[in-house]
C-alpha cells in the first residue's frame, strides 16, 4: 500500500472518534494543496499528500481546544503539535496525530522562477519520486524536486514525525546540510547593509498579518499588540519602520518558541524573507539555552522559566 | 482614439511622467511584483506575472493623512489642517481588473449626501493605463462578475500587446491627452490584431458562472452558523484577502500622538479582524472568523449589489484565491450558497 | 457638518457633569459662533467626539434642539477614548463631528402616547427626545417614562430628576435593581416595573434604550403588553469609524447603523439579518 492509502486507513480507523481530522486536497489549481477538514469516510477521497502539501495544519489546533481532532502532520509540523502541548495550549489526549515520514515540500516561489511562465497558467502537474512534471501556458517542462525544495526542508533535522500516535511511511534521513547559503549571505551583511535591506523589503509589507496568523505558535492573534491601542505600541501608518517593528514584536514573542516550520514566510502575499529574522533568533536561543523549540515533549521553553544564574549568560563578567 | 506604442518607448513614457506626475508601476523585487512608484532607472514588469497588491493605493493610499492638529505651546486652542492630497498620478501596467476595482468605491465614497474628498481628489487625478490580459490564471473570474480580460471600464488607455509594442486605445479624454505625446505612433491595422487577441483571452476564459442567485441566496445562508462554520474551517483570519483586493474599501480612523501635533490617519482596515467590529463595551457581533467570513462575502456578493444596481463588489482578479496562505476560494464559498438545497 | 465628512468642528467644553462613578456629561460649544448659531440637529442623532491624538467616539446628542446654548453628550468610561475624555475639564478643547444618523420619527409620534423605556446610559438618547417632548408639550398625548439603574447611584441626570417626577403633564417612574436606604421610588428589574405599570399599546409608541439584557426583556414585556412591532423603538450601537457610511464596519446586512440607524422600530430590526 503506498503512504497515503495507509494514511487513509490509519484515519478511517479513528474518525468516527473525532470531530475531524485535518488533512490537504487539492487546492484551487493542480500546483496547489488546501487544509481539508475530513468528517466522514467520503471525504477521506479528496486526502492528499505529498510535495505540495505545504500548510502547518498545527495552525488550527488551539481553534478546537477542548474537543478530540486529529491532525496530519508533517516532521517539522510535528514540532509545533509539541511545542503548542509543552505550552499546555492543546491538550496531548485531544489530538489523534497522524505522522509523516516526508521527503521535503516545494517552495512556490522556487516553482514560480523555473517556470517559462507565470503559474498560474498551470494545466497539469505529474509528481514523480524526484521530479515534477508541470505544464503551464502548453509548455511542459519538469523541474527536479531538489531544485524546488522548501528552504527549511534543505536543512531538516527532523523528517519524520517526532510524536506520532501512527507514523506512516518510510523513515527518511536528516538532510546533510546545516546551514543555509541565503541565511549566511544575510548575516554576513553590514548592519548598514542589513538596514538598507530591511527599508527595502518592509516597504512591500502592507500588515495583513498573514505571517502572524499563518503561525502555529502566534495564538494571541485577536489580541495581538500590532492592533492595541492600550497599549499603543505600533501606530497603523504603512511604514518600514512600523512594519519592522511589528516583525521585531513577532520574532521577539517566537523566542525560545518559534519550530522553524516556516509559515510566516511561505503566507507573506508579497514574499519577504521573514525567515531570515526566525532563523537567527533561534541560533541565539540554540547557542544561550540549548533549546530548539518542539523537538521533545515536557521541555520548558527556555523564556518561561529562569535560573539566577544561566550559564551561558554572563552578566557579571561584563 | 487608437495608436500604437513601442515597449522601449512605453518606458520613455513613464520616465516623462514621472517628471511632473506620480507614476506607479508594477515593479519586480526578489520575486515580488509590486506598484511602485516608479523612477527613471528602474524596470517595469509587466509581463512576468500580475502584481501581488492591486493598484488601489493609487486612489485609497493603504494610510491617508486626514488632518494634522497643531498646536502651539502657548496657544491653548489647536490649529486644525485638512490635509487633501496634491498632485497627479498615473498607473501604468494595471490589468483591466485592477483598474476597475475603483469603480466599486464611486457608490459609497460620492453620493448625493456624502463626498470623500480624499478618495475623489485622487480618483479624479490618477490616469490608469491597463494592460489587456492574453490568457486567464487559474484564479481569474472576471467574465463572471461582469468584466472580462480587455475590460476598458476605469481605465483611461487600455494597452494590448501586439508585437513588440502595444496598440492603445483611449477611453477617456484624459487618456487621449496622453496618447496625443509623440511617443505613440499611428497603429496602422495592428487594430485588428489587438481585437483578435483581446477575443482570444476572452474565449479562454470559457463560459461565465451566473452569481444573479447569489444575493438572495447568501442571505437565506445567514443564519446557518454550520455552512459558514465549514467555509471558513481553513480560514486563518489575517487580511491578505481584503488588502489584495481592489475593492475592499474599509477602512480604520486612528490618531498618532506627535507630542504637541497630532494627526488622524485613516489605514486600510480589514473585515476578517476581530477588531473590526469590537465594541468599547467588550461584545463582538461578529466574534468568530465564520462570523467575519460570513460578512466578507455577503458584501461582496450581496450586500453591496442589493444597495448598487445589482453590481457584484468584486472584479474577478483572484488575488484573494492566490495569495490566501489557506487556498480559501472565494467562487467555491458563494456557489456553495447558490447550490445550497435545505 | 463640514463639506470634508472627516473634519471636525473644534469646540470648547463648557461644563463637566459627574453623573455616575463612571459616566460624566459633557456640554459642549462649538468655537465658531456662526456654526454654532447655525448648528441644527433631530433628536436621536449622534455625533463624533475628538480628543486628537487619542481619537474619536460615537455618541448621541442628548440635549434637545429645543435648548440650543450647548450641545450635550454623556459619555460612559469604558476605554482609550471615554478614559481621555473623563479627563477633560472645562475650557478644554476637542473635535465635534454631528449630526451624524438617522432620528426619532418625530411627526410618527406627533399626537400619541409616548412611554420611554430607558436603563443605565441607555436614558441618554431618551433624554434628548424626552426633553424635547416636554418644550412640546401640546405635541403628544400622555407621556410615561420609565427610568430604572442598578442603583440610585447609577442614575444618570440626578439633578434633573426631581424637576422630572414633580412634573403633573408626565408621568416619570424610577426603579432600581435592589432595596436601597433613601430610596422612595419603585425597586425592581425594568421590565417587571413595566409590567407593573400596565401602559396601554393603544395610540401609544414605545421607545427603549438600554444594555442588551434590559434591551431583550423589555421587548419581550412590550410584546406582552400588546405593543406592535412598528410602535417599539429603540436605538443601536456599534463600532463606528467614518460615521457616514464609508468604513463599513457598522452594517447588519445592507444597513449601515450609522446612517440609517441609530435609530430603528423593532418591525425594521426584525427586517435585518441576526447580528447584533
Amino acid at each position: 500500500m503506498s503512504q497515503l492509502d495507509d494514511l487513509k486507513s490509519a484515519i478511517k480507523d479513528r474518525l468516527g472518534e473525532l470531530e475531524c481530522v485535518i488533512g490537504w486536497e487539492q487546492g484551487y489549481d493542480a500546483l496547489h494543496a488546501t487544509p481539508l477538514f475530513i468528517r466522514t469516510e467520503a471525504d477521506l477521497d479528496r486526502l492528499v499528500i505529498g510535495p505540495l502539501a505545504v500548510h502547518n495544519l498545527a495552525t488550527y489546533l488551539t481553534a478546537y481546544k477542548g474537543k478530540k481532532i486529529g491532525v496530519v502532520v508533517k516532521g517539522c509540523d510535528s514540532r509545533s503539535v509539541i511545542e503548542l502541548v509543552n505550552e499546555n495550549l492543546v491538550n496531548r489526549d485531544d489530538i489523534v496525530v497522524f505522522g509523516l515520514c516526508c521527503d521535503g515540500v516545494v517552495s512556490q516561489p522556487k516553482i514560480r522562477a523555473a517556470l517559462p511562465a507565470d503559474p498560474g497558467f498551470v494545466e497539469s502537474v505529474t509528481i514523480g519520486t524526484d521530479e515534477l512534471k508541470i505544464t503551464v501556458a502548453g509548455q511542459t517542462v519538469t523541474l527536479k524536486k531538489s531544485d524546488v525544495l522548501a528552504d527549511k526542508c534543505r536543512v531538516c533535522q527532523h523528517p519524520n514525525a517526532i510524536i506520532a500516535d501512527v507514523l506512516i511511511g518510510t523513515k527518511q534521513n536528516p538532510a546533510g546540510a546545516n546551514s543555509l547559503a541565503c541565511q549566511e549571505e544575510f548575516e554576513a551583511k553590514s548592519d548598514a547593509e542589513k538596514l538598507a535591506f530591511w527599508q527595502e523589503t518592509m516597504s512591500r509589507c502592507i500588515r495583513c498579518y498573514a505571517c502572524r496568523n499563518a503561525c502555529p505558535m502566534c495564538v494571541c492573534r485577536d489580541y495581538c499588540i500590532a492592533t492595541s491601542r492600550d497599549p499603543l505600541w505600533l501606530s497603523q501608518d504603512n511604514s518600514p519602520a512600523e512594519n519592522m517593528m511589528f516583525q521585531m514584536v513577532h520574532v521577539s514573542h517566537l523566542a525560545g518558541r518559534c519550530t522553524e516550520c516556516g509559515e510566516c514566510e511561505r503566507a507573506c502575499p508579497v514574499d519577504i524573507p521573514l525567515m531570515l529574522l526566525r532563523r537567527y533568533m533561534n541560533k541565539q536561543v540554540k547557542d544561550v539555552f540549548e533549546h530548539q523549540a518542539g523537538t521533545a515533549l515536557d521541555q520548558t521553553p527556555p523564556l518561561f522559566t529562569f535560573k539566577v544564574e544561566e550559564e551561558r549568560i554572563h552578566e557579571r563578567g561584563w | 482614439m487608437e495608436r500604437y506604442i513601442t515597449k522601449q518607448n512605453l518606458t520613455r513614457l513613464a520616465e516623462d511622467l514621472a517628471k511632473t506626475c506620480r507614476v506607479l508601476a508594477p515593479v519586480s523585487s526578489c520575486g515580488s511584483v509590486t506598484f511602485r512608484r516608479f523612477q527613471p532607472g528602474m524596470t517595469m514588469d509587466l509581463h512576468s506575472r500580475m502584481a501581488a497588491v492591486s493598484p488601489k493605493a493609487a486612489t485609497f493610499p493603504q494610510t491617508e493623512t486626514l488632518l494634522v492638529v497643531k498646536r502651539d505651546a502657548t496657544e491653548k486652542k489647536p490649529e486644525l489642517v485638512e490635509t487633501l492630497p496634491q498632485g497627479k498620478s498615473v498607473v501604468i501596467g494595471c490589468r483591466p481588473c485592477g483598474a476597475r476595482g475603483k469603480l466599486i468605491f464611486n457608490p459609497v465614497y460620492e453620493t448625493d449626501k456624502i463626498k470623500d474628498p480624499y478618495f475623489i481628489s485622487r480618483r479624479d487625478n490618477t490616469v490608469f493605463i491597463s494592460l489587456a490580459c492574453d490568457r486567464p490564471e487559474t484564479t481569474c473570474f472576471c467574465h463572471s462578475v461582469g468584466s472580462g480580460p480587455a475590460d476598458t471600464a476605469g481605465s483611461d488607455i487600455l494597452l494590448t500587446l501586439v508585437g513588440d509594442g502595444y496598440v492603445a486605445r483611449s477611453v477617456t479624454p484624459a487618456g487621449d491627452e496622453i496618447m496625443k505625446l509623440a511617443l505613440f505612433e499611428d497603429a496602422g491595422d495592428k487594430g485588428k490584431e489587438a481585437d483578435a487577441k483581446n477575443a482570444e483571452a476572452r474565449e479562454l476564459m470559457g463560459e461565465a458562472h451566473d452569481y444573479t442567485s447569489a444575493p438572495a441566496k447568501l442571505l437565506a445562508r445567514f443564519d446557518d452558523m454550520d455552512f459558514w462554520q465549514a467555509q471558513s474551517a481553513k480560514c486563518i483570519s489575517c487580511g491578505a484577502c481584503t488588502y489584495m483586493c481592489p475593492t475592499c474599501y474599509c477602512f480604520n480612523i486612528t490618531d498618532d500622538d506627535l507630542g504637541l501635533n497630532s494627526r488622524r490617519i485613516r489605514t486600510w482596515d480589514n473585515c476578517m479582524s476581530h477588531t473590526f467590529t469590537l465594541e468599547g463595551s467588550g461584545h463582538n457581533p461578529r466574534s468568530t472568523k465564520a462570523h467575519r467570513l460570513k460578512n466578507r462575502v455577503g458584501h461582496k456578493f450581496s450586500y453591496y449589489p442589493d444597495l448598487h444596481k445589482g453590481v457584484i463588489a468584486c472584479c474577478g482578479c483572484g488575488r484573494c484565491i492566490k495569495q490566501c496562505p489557506a487556498g480559501v476560494d472565494i467562487r467555491q464559498i458563494v456557489n456553495a450558497a447558490q447550490e445550497y438545497s435545505e | 457638518m463640514n463639506a470634508n465628512p472627516y473634519l471636525p468642528d473644534m469646540a470648547t467644553i463648557v461644563e463637566v457633569i459627574q453623573e455616575t462613578h463612571n459616566i460624566k456629561t459633557f456640554r459642549v460649544v462649538l468655537n465658531n459662533e456662526q456654526r454654532m448659531k447655525d448648528f441644527t440637529f433631530r433628536p436621536g442623532q449622534v455625533g463624533q467626539l475628538s480628543v486628537f491624538g487619542v481619537g474619536e467616539s460615537t455618541f448621541v446628542i442628548n440635549s434637545s434642539p429645543t435648548r440650543k446654548d450647548y450641545l450635550q453628550f454623556s459619555v460612559m468610561r469604558v476605554g482609550e477614548v471615554t478614559t481621555r475624555l473623563h479627563q477633560l475639564q472645562p475650557g478644554d478643547q476637542i473635535g465635534v463631528r454631528a449630526p451624524l444618523g438617522n432620528s426619532f420619527p418625530l411627526e410618527d409620534l406627533k399626537g400619541k402616547n409616548i412611554v420611554f423605556v430607558g436603563g443605565g446610559i441607555g436614558m441618554a438618547p431618551l433624554r434628548t427626545l424626552f426633553v424635547y417632548m416636554l418644550d412640546n408639550r401640546k405635541d403628544f398625548g400622555d407621556i410615561t417614562l420609565l427610568y430604572g439603574a442598578r442603583s440610585p447611584a447609577d442614575l444618570t441626570y440626578k439633578a434633573e430628576l426631581p424637576e422630572w417626577t414633580s412634573r403633573k403633564d408626565v408621568n416619570v417612574v424610577l426603579t432600581i435593581d435592589n432595596p436601597a436606604e433613601g430610596w422612595e421610588h419603585k425597586v425592581g428589574l425594568i421590565p417587571n416595573v413595566l409590567l407593573e405599570i400596565n401602559p396601554s399599546p393603544a395610540n401609544t409608541v414605545a421607545i427603549t434604550c438600554g444594555p442588551p439584557i434590559m434591551i431583550k426583556f423589555t421587548l419581550q414585556a412590550l410584546k406582552k403588553l400588546g405593543f406592535a412591532d412598528e410602535n417599539i423603538i429603540t436605538t443601536l450601537e456599534k463600532r463606528m469609524k467614518c460615521g457616514v457610511g464609508i468604513c463599513g464596519r457598522c452594517n447588519i446586512g445592507t444597513k449601515y447603523v450609522c446612517i440609517d440607524g441609530p435609530v430603528f422600530t423593532y418591525a425594521q430590526l426584525k427586517e435585518l439579518p441576526s447580528e447584533l
